[in-house]
């Protein structure tokens, strides 16, 4: 265990840890805005800045190896001054749109204006990159909010691996950018929208969050993603009880905030009307047990060019005990009729894997098959 | 193929030399070249070979830089038994004057004194040529054109990493054999150990010669200490700063210095590759190194049995692509691995963790060409020269306005006095000395009553300024100080990479601010935000570039506030309570 002194508290970490590890998982927390915990180490926004005993100048707490006999000072008069000055030059180049911004309540520069009381800049303002980017269905990259802290960057190289983004020109006029400022669909993106879940500001935003409801007005909801057997934990924001965007919190186990574009944005199936909300029955049989006035038949046309197909036309809605017992009733007299084997499972990799495990359970020892099989296969 | 057989070719290249009655050397560095020494040598070839002389009576020699660039293109010629002449501004026509008055003209069968011109005929033909020799004969203003190698331009410099720059032929590793060239490094295989080496380095007191004075057998030792499986050099020619061109002379004038000195530099650490980053804008640098590299290849100097050794040692070169922060050794680490040119914190330091995570030496070029020097006269003989703390010599471009300007290599420790008015010749047109500016757009000026400061590392940032690369720039009194500090500032404005705050927004600002002054917008208030915002650019800045970027405006406001305060507008406060 390596032993310092941050603040005056005696403070014990394991080697290799850095100052601002240590000092974090002691309750001491330091401004920063481009340090994140899944990500390696940027040092550009400077707000970690820590005093060293023996150092001659205030240094980045978030890249600093912790040594034995260290003595760190995290605040002072000084460093408040200069923490707030470096705040200062990014409001210079940051619209303070907060009244109306979505990320408003969510925001960290936001978060740290609030803190060291800067509510305008004390420079000329220039936004140095004005630049718009509406160009794909998921997510908004609106630069002028950009402040340059690289968290997207580095998501997508060691998180991601589709390295479809990085800083591009110099100076003042630095950007994020796709190779060459190219749209995103022609670069490896592909859509996780983890740099959006990075962003610390409103520069990377979901298309279908904004104007949608202020952060802290939403619900939230957490569940687990339906789409693959990961089971990743998925939180969803609703407005007025629709799903607005979906997101998930650094302490969800298994996948903490990453989700992959299947999680993050394919959630419109959960409110489109298409989508069952009880058992349906066929028209013809539900005729047939007397649960209907009106059959149906095969139509002429084939079913496969019959353009909008209407589902009550072929289905009525059931509830579970009447669906559950037509559905027992007629796979026992099947298998009693025709054998086992004339009985076949075709599961999902949606389905988790417990619930896979009882399926073919059931077919194998309920109804005594081994016609099995999973989407994946094929 | 071990250092005897070395020895024998440089010593048939000094025989060889030795049968020329004359040698004639003109410069053919780039500063020479842009004023047209191309034409100038291709001339000297053509007149010496229309002299139809004995083979041994003249040499064109291609060389390398001889110092007093303002005065290019220059021609040297050495005869046996006489003194040196150097010839200024020499033009192709004026190769005719020089080779006629020193190189004797053999006779052509059939040929008379009274041949006439025949007009008709080309340039390239030796009794046309022989004609304009003749005539060239009768004129006498060549004098006019002749350089007093006396002068205190020349007798106050100390040559150590500039020896052979001059002297040699760059292309031809015989001519830096016949020098004394590889012999630092077979001694070092031979006699020393990697441990000798670094003490020797570090006794020599040699200190990075890049700007940032870090003793060199200090870091040579923290890299040669590592336990690692890969260790790197890298040779730091990225020479970024505005008018430095110190780096560029060496790597083009005296390639194989250089590589000697990585060489050596290689075996004192553990390293088995090494990297010279050159900036893109030195293309004629980048051919020179690269021929440099073949040559040594093939005659086993460099490879995998260097000297015939077990030691094994292979360079290349990577190229810079236009941004000066590449010069900043993570910058140039991450650039040479393929990545964007961007510093990144330290620690850890490259000696520790450098390229590809191996520890890595860099050092400047000028401070690698030190070496063999070193090696070759032993650390006492370079500890002699200079001041206590700042040993042997520094290479300046001295440039602005002053009567010589040029390439000097100077003794640490001799007076801004000395270099401004004895080596520099003083300021022309009438006009007084205001200032001298050392390190670029991270240094500072040095005023007039400082003059007799001593040149070296700690006098120098006493004053505010920093020894720097060797970019010195005297400025005289027709110079306006915030509009001089305003061209640095806009420099780093242009070359911050963006990655940290302060440096990509705070020049910015710091910018505006001095173009306020300047068109007399600004007011008190303003000065002060001036000084509260290059401070946090210098506290908070990530790397050296931001760090150093408002040094220029802190060094013009102690030194030249009047000329600050003569710009600025009483503060709106004070307009308004006084109404």
């Amino acid at each position: 265990m390596v032993e310092l002194i941050i603040d005056g508290q005696k403070v014990l970490t394991h080697p290799g840890a850095t100052v601002l590890e240590a000092a974090l998982a002691n309750n001491i927390d330091i401004p920063r805005l481009c340090h994140h915990p899944e990500l390696s180490i940027s040092g550009g926004c400077r707000l970690c800045i820590v005093n060293v005993d023996g150092y001659p100048n205030p240094t980045p707490s978030c890249g600093l190896t912790c040594e034995d006999g260290m003595s760190i000072e995290t605040q002072n008069a000084e460093l408040f001054q200069t923490r707030r000055e470096i705040l200062d030059l990014f409001i210079s180049e940051h619209p303070l749109d907060c009244v109306t911004c979505d990320k408003s309540g969510d925001c960290l520069l936001q978060k740290y204006a609030y803190d060291f009381g800067i509510s305008k800049t004390s420079h000329e303002f220039e936004i140095s990159k004005p630049l718009y980017q509406d160009d794909n269905p998921f997510f908004i990259r609106d630069h002028q909010y950009c402040i340059l802290c690289g968290r997207c960057v580095r998501v997508c190289d060691e998180v991601v691996g589709a390295s479809a983004i990085d800083f591009a020109g110099r100076g003042f006029e630095c950007h994020i950018a796709t190779p060459f400022d190219g749209p995103m669909k022609d670069s490896t993106c592909v859509f996780c929208g983890n740099c959006v879940q990075v962003c610390p500001t409103a520069a990377l935003m979901p298309v279908s969050r904004i104007g949608n409801g202020r952060e802290w007005e939403l619900e939230r909801v957490k569940t687990i993603c339906g789409y693959c057997g990961v089971g990743c934990q998925i939180e969803y924001a609703l407005n007025n009880g629709e799903i607005i965007y979906a997101q998930s919190k650094p302490d969800a186990p298994v996948n903490g905030e990453f989700l992959c574009a299947k999680g993050r944005y394919g959630w419109d199936f959960a409110t489109n009307p298409d989508r069952l909300s009880s058992p349906m029955l066929r028209r013809d049989l539900a005729f047939e047990l007397g649960l209907t006035s009106e059959s149906w038949e095969l139509p002429d046309k084939s079913p496969l060019k019959i353009r909008n197909p209407k589902i009550e036309d072929s289905f009525i809605p059931v509830d579970w005990d009447t669906a559950l017992d037509f559905v027992a009733e007629s796979l026992a007299n099947t298998v009693k009729e025709h054998g086992p084997d004339s009985v076949m499972g075709l599961s999902s990799a949606r389905c988790t894997n417990e619930d896979n495990y009882i399926f073919q359970k059931f077919l194998r020892l309920g109804i005594g098959t081994n016609n099995l099989d999973h989407c994946a296969r094929l | 193929m071990n250092f005897d057989t070395l020895e024998d070719i440089g010593h048939k290249e000094r025989s060889r030399q030795s049968k020329y009655q004359r040698r004639i050397f003109c410069c053919t560095s780039t500063a020479c070249l842009s004023a047209g020494a191309g034409q100038v040598h291709t001339s000297l070839d053509q007149a010496v070979a229309a002299c139809k002389c004995d083979k041994h009576e003249a040499e064109v020699v291609k060389t390398g830089c001889m110092g007093l660039c303002s005065e290019g293109p220059l021609v040297r010629v050495e005869e046996k038994e006489s003194d040196p002449i150097l010839y200024g501004n020499v033009s192709p026509d004026l190769t005719q004057n020089i080779v006629s008055r020193h190189v004797p003209m053999g006779g052509i069968e059939g040929e008379t004194d009274n041949e006439e011109q025949d007009h008709s005929v080309t340039p390239h033909d030796i009794p046309y040529n022989r004609a304009s020799l003749r005539q060239a004969q009768a004129k006498t203003e060549l004098d006019k054109f002749i350089i007093p190698l006396n002068l205190p331009f020349f007798t106050k410099q100390v040559k150590v990493v500039l020896s052979e720059t001059g002297r040699i032929n760059p292309d031809k590793l015989e001519d830096y054999l016949a020098h004394g060239g590889y012999r630092a490094l077979a001694h070092v295989l031979e006699e020393m150990t990697p441990e000798d080496v670094c003490n020797e380095i570090l006794e020599s007191g040699l200190r990075g010669r890049g700007g940032a004075g870090f003793p060199t057998g200090l870091k040579w030792n923290f890299v040669r200490q590592e336990s690692a499986d890969n260790k790197f050099v890298i040779v730091n020619g990225d020479e970024g700063d505005p008018g430095a061109y110190m780096d560029r002379t060496v790597m083009e004038d005296d390639p194989h210095r250089v590589l000697e000195g990585m060489i050596i530099c290689a075996y004192a650490v553990g390293a088995s590759y090494g990297y010279l980053y050159i900036r893109g804008e030195y293309p004629m640098a980048i051919d020179r190194i690269r021929k440099a590299i073949r040559a040594a290849t093939r005659r086993k100097i460099l490879g995998n049995s260097v000297l015939g050794t077990n030691f094994r040692f292979k360079a290349d070169v990577r190229i810079g692509a236009g941004a000066f922060v590449c010069g900043e050794e993570t910058a140039l680490i991450h650039s040479v691995e393929g990545k964007r040119g961007m510093p990144r914190i330290r620690p850890p330091y490259p000696s520790t963790s450098g390229l590809w995570k191996a520890p890595t030496v860099i050092n400047n070029v000028e401070t690698m060409a030190n070496v063999p020097s070193i090696i070759n006269r032993g650390a006492n003989w370079y500890a002699s020269i200079g001041t206590e703390k700042s040993k042997g010599t520094k290479v300046f471009a001295l440039a602005g306005h002053l009567r010589n300007t040029g390439l000097i290599e100077v003794p640490m420790g001799i007076t801004l006095r000395e270099i401004v008015y004895d080596i520099g010749g003083g300021i022309p047109d009438g006009r007084a000395f205001k200032a001298a500016q050392t390190g670029g757009p991270s240094g500072g000026c040095i005023p007039e009553e400082y003059l007799d400061t001593p040149v070296d590392y700690e006098s120098l940032t006493k004053l505010g300024s920093i020894m720097g690369s060797g970019g010195l720039v005297i400025i005289d009194d027709s110079t306006n100080m915030p509009d001089f500090a305003n061209f640095f500032m806009d420099f780093c404005v242009d070359e911050s990479c963006g990655k940290c705050i302060p440096c990509r927004v705070g020049t910015v600002q710091i910018r505006k601010l001095l173009e306020k002054l300047i068109a007399g917008q600004a007011d008190t208030e303003d000065l002060e935000k001036l000084d509260e915002l290059c401070q946090l650019v210098k506290t908070t800045s990530l790397c050296g570039l931001g760090q150093s970027a408002p040094n220029p405006v802190f060094s013009t406001l102690k030194y030249f506030r009047n000329e600050y305060d003569t710009l600025v507008q009483p503060s709106q406060a004070v307009e308004a309570g006084g109404s």
